[in-house]
Order: structure tokens, then C-alpha cells, then sequence
């Protein structure tokens, strides 16, 4: 509850989708954590367009609820033109191939372009740090590695949704 | 392969497949259960390599009378898999028991007249055992597998239990209507490959052909059942020979209406 999180109200925040189904519906107490964590560290969750997918079932009300409070956006995030942007995409999708024993073409782009979204997007914008934030592990680690590899670690910090509300004490489970 | 023939044979096991040669763990290659994506139909399943050799069935296995005495494991995964309200009390009753009605009623929140329907039902099935010389009666329910590794069809109570939570998940049930049960399990495979991090989440909707964030959605929806199944499901290394041990999930421990650990008598 007053759990400090590691986000400032200076960075910019990009959020992977996955985070929205990590932290399960509204009514979850994840989800509720997480709300109160972002709206007392006063930032906006950036979602990329790219990268929030389409949306149609009912998986939309935990997105859509986010984006009614006015704790989250959808942003046009520019495709990666920078060098160093472009570059990072592919060490990005290179890691990801690594961790799950994938072939390179075998990584959905998606996963790979939020490392070069969040290069391109602090280039683009003289921001003082933007935050990655994705649950997702393998994908997690391909953006570590692409920052690492840039020179970007000072300005981009990448974060899993534990970083932010703590380990899932289990109470949002129902088991059965 | 020991270790995993050993926890076979002290617990009865359902087939659909031959009775008279019904050991076929000896032929049960690993390898058909690693992830193929290639291999993936839409519908989830999961295409062989080969046709199966003519020799699966014969003389013998065709027996009316042989396939008469199968009629009624046939029925019992067909039931099961057709009514998530009756498998989701086989498993809570296997993974939970012992248990008495009551507890039943009141934790998969039945009504009586609907718990003893269904505990009855179980009974005849052969699925639960009822044991009447207590008050109030305890009920128990073996662990079963059913494997097809032609197909390959796999059943534990770990897929029991997934599609169970259609009855009190609106993201499963959702799925299942949509998709079918045949892409539920695909996606409980790859729910598990990818709490085992040998997979991103956008990959799984690409390999069972699922919107992204439908992928998304269910992987999570799963995690109750790989996370319960992986510490009471006896048979739980058969849908995930590779990575039954390297999944990252919330701990058991910390969970207040977690199944006893005494529940499980092989850990």
C-alpha cells in the first residue's frame, strides 16, 4: 500500500500491453495496486500504438478503463528511424531468438520494437528518462539488452510489473 | 523416463487408446511434446509427423467386447470434458481431498442439491471415491491421465482444472466460446512455456493463432492451473517434459485456500 515504486512524475512511461492482462481486471486487486502506484507517482502510462494490438473482445475493459481514469494513453510512438534505434530493435529480436531457442524470423516484431520505440521516443523529445515497463520476460530481457548495447542505461530503465507494486502476494488469485 | 513410470503405475490410469497394450509410456517419446511451431494447427491441435502405423489397432483391439469394456473411460472423458461444472469438482476433490460435501458446497460456492448431483455423478464414473464410513462422508478422486500421442492428446488434471475455470472465469470462458477446448489447452502449453520464459506472449498468438491480446489475456487467466497443477498434479511433466521445474508462478505457500501439500503423497 504506501509501497514506494520506482517511477518519478519526470520519465516518460511506455507500457507493453501485457502489463494491462498482468494486473487482470479492474475488480482485481493487482489492477488496483498498480492504479494506485501510477497515479501517486504521477505519470501517465504511455501505450504505443504499435504495441497495444487490436482490440476487440473483452479483454478492451482493462485497457479502456485505464484510458477513461486518465491514468493511461494511447500514443503514436514513431517507428524506429534513428541508427541507434533501429539497431536496438534488432539486438532486441537477436536476445529474444536467444532466450526461447527461436530463429530471428520467428520473433514477432512487436516484441522486438519497444526497444527501439523508447530510443526513438527519448531522441525525439529531450526527456529526462523514460521507463519501459513490460511483463514479459523474454521480451523484458531483449530491451535490457538492446539499452545495455545502445549506451542508453542511464536515460531508459526497463521494469517488470513486480518492480512497480511488489511480488503478487497471491490474494489476487482465486484458485478454483 | 524411470521416474516417470514409477508415479504411473501406482495410480489408475484412463486411456482412450488400447486397453490390452496399455502401457504406452515405453513408446512416448518426449520429443512429440517439445514445442513444434510449425506444427500448430489453428485449431491448436497439433499435427503428427507421421500417420500412426496401421498395427495401433487389430483384431484384438477391435473386439466389440474389448471395446465394450472401454465404453465407459470413453464416456468419462467425454463427460468431463464436455461439462467444466463436473470436472471443476473432480478437481477440486482430487487436489483438495480429502473433502467432505460440504466443503464443496461452500468453496465452489454449489448449491447442496447441485453438489450431490454432481459427487454422485463422479461416484458412478468411478472418478471419486466416497467413503460413507465417516460423518460426514469424505470424498477422494485419483489423479488420471489420458494420453494419445498420435494426435497428440494429452489430459491431466492440470487440463482439467483449465477448463474448469471457464465456470468462474469470464477471460477463460470467453476463450473457450470463442476457440474451443482444443486451443485451451494449446494455450495452457504455451501459457507454460512462457512462465518458463521460452516464449514471449506475442508468439504464443501467433502459434495458436489468437489476437495478441487475447493471448495476453489467457496466459494469465491460466496461471491458477499451471501454478496448482505443477505442485498436485502428478502427471503435470507429461504436458511439460521440458519445463515443468523452471516456471515462474506465484508460490503455493503464500496462498491461504491452497490445496494441503499432504494432499499429495508423491511430494
Amino acid at each position: 500500500m504506501g509501497r514506494d515504486t520506482p517511477l518519478t512524475a519526470e520519465q516518460d512511461v511506455l507500457v507493453d500491453a501485457n502489463i494491462f492482462y498482468a494486473i487482470g481486471r479492474p475488480s482485481n486487486p493487482q489492477y488496483q495496486r498498480f492504479r494506485r502506484a501510477i497515479q501517486h507517482a504521477g505519470v501517465v502510462c504511455k501505450l504505443p500504438r504499435r504495441v497495444i494490438g487490436e482490440l476487440g473482445g473483452p479483454e478492451t475493459d482493462r485497457v479502456r478503463t485505464a484510458l477513461d481514469e486518465g491514468w493511461a494513453e494511447i500514443i503514436d510512438a514513431p517507428s524506429p528511424t534513428d541508427g541507434d534505434a533501429v539497431a536496438a530493435s534488432d539486438i532486441a529480436r537477436r536476445t529474444i531468438a536467444n532466450e526461447t531457442d527461436q530463429a530471428e524470423h520467428e520473433v514477432e516484431k512487436t516484441d522486438a520494437i519497444l526497444a527501439g520505440l523508447a530510443i526513438q521516443y527519448l531522441r525525439d523529445r529531450s526527456t529526462t528518462g523514460v521507463v519501459v515497463l513490460t511483463d514479459d520476460q523474454p521480451a523484458r530481457k531483449g530491451i535490457e539488452n538492446a539499452v545495455r548495447a545502445q549506451g542508453y542505461t542511464d536515460a531508459i530503465t526497463v521494469y517488470g510489473l513486480a518492480d512497480i507494486i511488489g511480488d503478487d502476494p497471491g490474494d489476487s488469485m482465486r484458485l478454483i | 523416463m524411470e521416474h516417470l513410470s514409477a508415479s504411473v503405475h501406482r495410480r489408475p490410469v484412463v486411456y482412450i487408446t488400447r486397453r490390452t497394450d496399455s502401457v504406452k509410456y515405453t513408446d512416448f517419446e518426449l520429443t512429440t511434446m517439445t514445442p513444434d511451431h510449425d506444427h500448430i494447427r489453428p485449431d491448436g491441435g497439433i499435427d503428427t509427423l507421421d500417420p500412426p502405423p496401421i498395427d495401433v489397432l487389430n483384431e484384438e483391439t477391435l473386439e466389440p467386447e474389448t471395446l465394450a469394456e472401454n465404453a465407459p473411460r470413453l464416456e468419462t472423458v467425454v463427460e468431463l470434458l464436455n461439462r467444466p461444472a463436473l470436472a471443476r469438482v473432480y478437481v477440486y476433490v482430487c487436489y483438495w481431498g480429502p473433502v467432505a460435501p460440504p466443503e464443496v458446497m461452500d468453496t465452489l460456492d454449489l448449491s447442496k442439491s447441485t453438489t450431490y448431483e454432481y459427487v454422485d455423478r463422479l461416484v458412478d464414473l468411478g472418478l471419486v471415491d466416497r467413503d460413507d464410513s465417516t460423518r460426514p462422508q469424505q470424498l477422494t478422486a485419483e489423479p488420471i491421465i489420458i494420453i494419445e500421442q498420435y494426435v497428440p492428446i494429452v489430459i491431466t488434471p492440470t487440463v482439467l482444472h483449465a477448463l474448469a475455470l471457464q465456470e468462474v472465469d469470464e477471460d477463460v470462458e470467453y476463450f473457450v466460446d470463442r476457440y474451443g477446448l482444443g486451443k485451451l489447452i494449446a494455450a495452457l502449453r504455451g501459457a507454460g512455456l512462457h512462465f518458463a520464459g521460452k516464449t514471449t506472449q506475442r508468439m504464443v498468438a501467433s502459434d495458436i493463432d489468437v489476437r495478441e491480446t487475447e493471448a495476453m489475456m489467457i496466459i494469465y487467466a491460466l496461471k491458477p492451473a499451471l501454478a496448482v497443477g505443477r505442485e498436485h498434479d502428478p502427471f503435470f511433466e507429461y504436458l511439460f517434459p521440458d519445463v515443468h521445474t523452471e516456471m515462474d508462478l506465484p508460490d503455493l505457500d503464500d496462498i491461504a485456500d491452497a490445496p494441503a501439500q499432504s494432499s499429495d503423497p508423491d511430494r
